[in-house]
């Protein structure tokens, strides 16, 4: 069987947050970045099912610049087979639908059984790429999965709700799976992975080769943004300043005006 | 803008983040309709369209009486044929962000997803975990946006509106539901706690949670909770998550301890009567809710206020 994992490339979870030049995202020079917290779920996720299988491939792909490939080389060092690398100036700008018809396209040539990805970025927050990929692969999907059972064409899962319940859906495959954070412990990659993965393929794709040229970047948009912005604040926090000492003498007063001291 | 509102159905009524797209519709534009999907729902269909739903089209099958991918999409899409609109509201429920996507790859559609506002034409939603704010145009065309649940009031007002049968093919449905599990009762019943102490991913190792946060808990007669990357991490069982798809709380006091802020959290802690935070980053989203802030380190101010409350009881 193939499992297709969909990564992105995201700003490190602490890196510092500064707007551009012309206020439309951060500036990238100098932060690191990691691969989207939410993917590497998905990506654990499909070397276990790999690990339980006598025959079963992985294939990493994320679309984005050169810093891409270190993304890449991380999945393949923790076990993944092969990567696909969309790197192409043409899809910068591009939206949502741009980027799900792109991995759809790769899907399209791979003809995967199952597709993980994660539930959302941790840049944009926008959940919205995985379903759009399984709708134009014509699959169904399912989002925010805490559990999947696979078991021949068909995959059992549970889908988080709100306040800890859990809807049970099956899904006969080819599908889609939008994983939840948490979902599984992610591993680290062994050194022995590093220096294996050093020899994967990483085959490199342009839009116009996966024919989505037309959806992607800015022309191809149908939504952008168009300004990113510190929240306006209202007052918040009254911020206690002084030694700790003196501070939490503060925080004691405040307390025991609570009556609960 | 002719605009559709999806609605959801919970507990056997529509759900209050319905009634919050009425008003948010109404920020936006000025032709209504709805769409109410389930099984046996007339009523409530009805009930809607007199609080604002406008016409309200009623997909109406005992194949949808529970929610599945492939039966929701078919039947929203079937509604905004019918019903012409170009822009498609949705809650961003759970049921919201299964679904919507998929309508709008569907129908070739612009996106935007957890909005709060609308400003000068605008979109506005968060991005970075809560820690900027973006504001989204869309090229006109059909769009579908889902709408941030708690964002705006819920509309109260009556309204006149109408319902009409909604034909649904289900047919091609391949996700098939099987059964909701409920949350079991927790070990720890967080909602009923006087004084809650969480930690978040700033404190950095389950041990630390043993060692910092459960003594002050104890300090002060209180539980101790968590934010969910702690949960995900595996330092604490999933019993102890305070937020959206945990518990949801509301003590007499709060104390937040190496916890950013992210907008699930929030959802789960911002009823409580006193919010205390303590982080490392003063902009940290936390401190927006927060009565009281200590910017500083978690490792220095936890354990001294923990002696500190000890001595005060002496």
């Amino acid at each position: 069987m193939k499992i297709l994992v969909a990564l992105k490339q995201v700003p490190h979870q602490d890196a510092r947050l500064d707007i551009n030049g012309d206020g439309t995202w951060i500036k990238e020079d100098g932060i690191k970045f990691e691969i989207n917290s939410y993917d590497t779920y998905a990506l654990e996720e499909a070397l276990r099912i790999k690990d339980a299988s006598d025959d079963a491939e992985v294939v990493v792909a994320s679309i984005g610049p050169d810093r891409v490939t270190q993304a890449l080389r991380t999945a393949l060092g923790m076990g993944a087979d092969r990567a696909v690398h969309v790197n192409d100036d043409a899809m910068a700008g591009s939206d949502a639908l741009g980027i799900a018809k792109t991995l759809a396209a790769i899907a399209k040539e791979e003809s995967p059984d199952l597709v993980l990805t994660g539930l959302m970025a941790d840049d944009d927050n926008a959940s919205a790429v995985p379903p759009m990929v399984a709708e134009l692969m014509g699959v169904p999907s399912a989002t925010g999965v805490l559990k999947a059972e696979f078991d021949g064409g068909n995959v059992r899962v549970e889908r988080e709700l709100e306040g800890g319940a859990l809807e049970v859906v099956d899904l006969p495959t080819p599908a889609l799976l939008a994983v939840q954070s948490g979902l599984n412990q992610v591993r680290y990659a062994s050194l022995k992975g590093i220096m294996a993965a050093k020899k994967k393929p990483i085959g490199v794709k342009t839009a116009a080769d996966l024919g989505v040229a037309d959806a992607v970047g800015s022309g191809g948009a149908k939504v952008k943004i168009d300004k990113i912005y510190q929240p306006v604040k209202g007052e918040g926090a009254e911020i206690l300043s002084g030694s700790t000492d003196e501070v939490v003498a503060s925080l004691v007063n405040k307390i025991k005006e609570l009556g609960l001291l | 803008m002719s605009i559709l509102i999806v609605t959801e159905i919970q507990k056997g009524a529509i759900r209050e983040a319905s009634h919050e797209l009425v008003t948010f519709a109404q920020k936006i534009g000025s032709d209504v309709s709805s769409l109410v999907i389930g099984s046996g729902v007339g009523d409530l269909a009805s009930a809607f369209a007199a609080q604002g739903g406008g016409k309200t089209y009623v997909a109406d099958d005992a194949s949808l009486e529970n929610y599945t991918v492939d039966g929701y999409s078919a039947a929203i899409q079937a509604a905004v044929a019918a019903s012409g609109a170009t822009t498609i509201l949705v809650s961003n429920t759970p049921t919201g962000w299964d679904v919507a996507p998929r309508v709008a790859a569907a129908l070739d559609a612009g996106f935007v997803s957890d909005v709060f506002a609308f400003e000068d034409g605008h979109f506005v939603r968060r991005v970075f975990n809560g820690k900027l704010d973006a504001q989204v145009s869309t090229s006109g065309g059909t769009t579908v946006v889902t709408v941030q649940p708690g964002a705006v009031a819920p509309f109260e007002g009556t309204s006149d509106g109408s319902t009409e049968a909604l034909a649904v093919d289900t047919s091609g449905a391949r996700a098939r539901f099987v059964e909701v599990k409920v949350a079991e009762a927790k070990g720890v019943d967080l909602s009923k706690a006087e004084i809650i102490v969480s930690g978040g991913r700033g404190v950095g190792d389950p041990e630390k949670f043993t060692e910092v946060i459960q003594p002050l808990a104890d300090a002060l007669g209180g539980a101790m909770g968590a934010s969910r990357p702690v949960v995900d991490a595996g330092w604490l069982p999933h019993e102890y998550q305070v937020g959206s798809s945990g518990q949801i709380v509301a003590p007499k006091l709060y104390v937040a301890c190496g916890i950013s802020g992210a907008i699930q959290h929030l959802v789960g802690m911002k009823g409580s009567n006193f919010i205390v935070a303590i982080n490392k980053d003063a902009d940290a989203p936390i401190f927006e809710v927060a009565q009281v802030g200590v910017v500083g380190d978690l490792f220095e101010v936890v354990p001294a206020l923990t002696a500190a409350i000890s001595a005060a009881k002496g």
